[in-house]
């Protein structure tokens, strides 16, 4: 398998920054005067985390910022990165897929309905943004067919075609 | 060739297939590229016998002779090329500048249909209505006494002050004790607080030139009934009371609000020292409102939650502040206790009457 070099220790990094902000935003959520943020009319932290769109289906956005930087920090630890189960890389693969699009979502929503921009809020998405640019970017070094990465079935797929 | 066979071979091995142009699977892959490499013609490839074996076929045993393995000049046809495919690395480079593509049209969008807070309405701001006034200043002394800092029907308590310690008695324009408002109009927070202030203070003194309007309607909290204190003026005998309304509520185009005043070099020394005594806050993000009372208290930001004014006009709220179990009143009521408790501590407890009441008494027992 390709070496990766600086991709898992960036990730990692990137993970752990960007569950801490979901952390404070999370209890923000619930306690608007614990929100530190500039207030004017483009720049609204408040405006934005008390907004009908920081929820979905009930859920604070901010906890779905948890359910997403949890995992993708277990998937972003070197082990994974070594790992030779092409699941964890697809999983990974995915989630950054799955949090990119999010993102684009809650974009659409500052801009157009909230009309006001949370700069805690686009912290989280300039770092899920480029979690996914370094995930999708190093997918080819890590299920490429010279990966040398196992299937499921334990089908080494390096050998396919020599 | 074809008498071989029909032959029946017992045993030993099975006679070989007689060889094909284009080879058979049995031929290893050399031998299948060499079987290509032969042009299909009526004459045999050069060799000893020079004779011609018949059109399209390759003498049997002919493999054996010179000629037919002797390399073509030019080499052999190049093999045919698989279909190039997309290489992953440009698929991953593609998928993200997809999104970048995306969240560029997203704010070009945006900035070409114009930010519409630039034509969103606002409330003007207009005389305080007398009966308004009255209403708020004329709060019974007991209905401030059963509050006290009680609030029990306030879905959230009203937060007190943050209390200061050893710090000189304020002086503004050369007057102390003195009190400093700073706000804006479009601040909800603030419009919250001006309740409790209004009311507070006129156990002080008198206001005059009161005006109404209400916060942001696009901000959070929005469109909070209130006051301004743009052009009040408050008179006492007791202490000073400075203000600065530095927004309005009027919203320009590419965000933000006009500008109605900006707070003196004085003022703006107040404000600034005052920041280290607040949890959180910046040296230059100055939260709104920001209330000094006499270095005695500060206040930043509400006291309550101004969502407890959603949808109710000045008249609602002012006419109901005379009834201690109507959960607005606890929180205005309360709030005014806590601002003339710490008043009452700049102004040495002037006027007795007020700082000697047991709603102000409970209010300074816990700040």
């Amino acid at each position: 398998m390709r070496t990766l070099r600086w991709q898992p220790i960036v990730t990692l990094l990137l993970s752990l920054f960007g569950l801490g902000v979901s952390i404070y935003l999370t209890i923000t959520h619930f306690s608007p005067h614990a929100l530190v943020c500039v207030s004017n009319g483009t720049f609204n932290c408040e405006k934005v985390t008390t907004s009908a769109q920081s929820e979905v289906f009930g859920i604070p956005v901010a906890m779905l910022g948890l359910f997403y930087f949890v995992p993708m920090i277990a998937l972003c630890l070197p082990v994974a990165w070594r790992s030779t189960d092409r699941r964890v890389h697809l999983a990974r693969l995915i989630l950054s897929i799955v949090g990119v699009g999010m993102i684009l979502y809650l974009l659409i929503a500052e801009l157009f309905i909230i009309k006001a921009i949370c700069l805690w809020c686009s912290s989280v998405h300039i770092v899920t943004f480029v979690l996914f640019v370094i995930i999708v970017t190093a997918s080819p070094l890590v299920l490429g067919p010279e990966s040398g990465m196992v299937t499921a079935d334990g089908y080494d797929e390096s050998f396919e075609g020599a | 060739m074809a008498q071989d066979q029909k032959k029946t071979v017992t045993g030993g091995n099975t006679p070989k297939p007689p060889a094909r142009p284009g080879g058979t699977s049995n031929q290893s892959a050399k031998d299948r590229s060499r079987a290509q490499s032969r042009p299909v013609s009526g004459k045999a490839p050069a060799g000893k016998s020079g004779k011609a074996t018949g059109a399209g076929r390759p003498k049997p045993g002919a493999s054996g002779t010179g000629g037919g393995n002797k390399p073509r000049p030019g080499g052999r046809p190049a093999p045919v090329a698989a279909p190039r495919r997309f290489s992953g690395a440009m698929m991953a480079w593609a998928a993200v500048g997809l999104v970048i593509v995306v969240v560029a049209v997203l704010v070009v969008v945006k900035v070409a249909t114009g930010n519409s807070a630039g034509n969103t309405s606002y409330t003007p701001v207009t005389a305080a209505p007398a009966s308004v006034v009255k209403d708020v200043t004329s709060i019974p002394a007991s209905v401030y006494d059963k509050v006290g800092v009680n609030f029990p029907a306030a879905a959230q308590p009203v937060s007190p002050p943050i209390k200061l310690k050893n710090q000189p008695p304020l002086s503004i324009g050369g007057k102390s004790p003195a009190m400093l408002y700073y706000g804006a109009e479009y601040c909800p927070y603030c419009a919250a607080e001006r309740w409790g202030i209004v009311a507070a203070l006129s156990r002080f003194g008198t206001w005059s030139n009161l005006k109404i309007t209400a916060s942001s309607h696009t901000d959070v909290y929005n469109t909070t009934h209130t006051f301004s204190f743009h052009g009040a003026t408050f008179t006492s005998p007791y202490l000073t009371f400075a203000t600065v309304e530095q927004y309005s509520n009027v919203p320009v185009s590419g965000g933000g609000y006009t500008v109605l005043e900006n707070p003196t070099k004085e003022e703006q020394k107040v404000i600034n020292d005052g920041q280290q005594f607040i949890p959180g806050a910046t040296p230059n993000q100055v939260g709104f409102p920001f209330i000094n009372i006499g270095n005695v208290a500060l206040i930043s930001g509400a006291t309550y939650n101004p969502g407890i004014l959603a949808g109710l006009s000045w008249t609602d709220i002012a006419g109901g502040l005379n009834d201690p179990t109507n959960p607005v009143t606890q929180a205005v009521v309360g709030t005014a206790n806590y601002i003339s408790a710490a008043v009452c501590a700049s102004t040495k407890n002037a006027p007795a009457s007020v700082c000697t009441s047991p709603g102000v008494e409970a209010a300074a027992k816990s700040l």
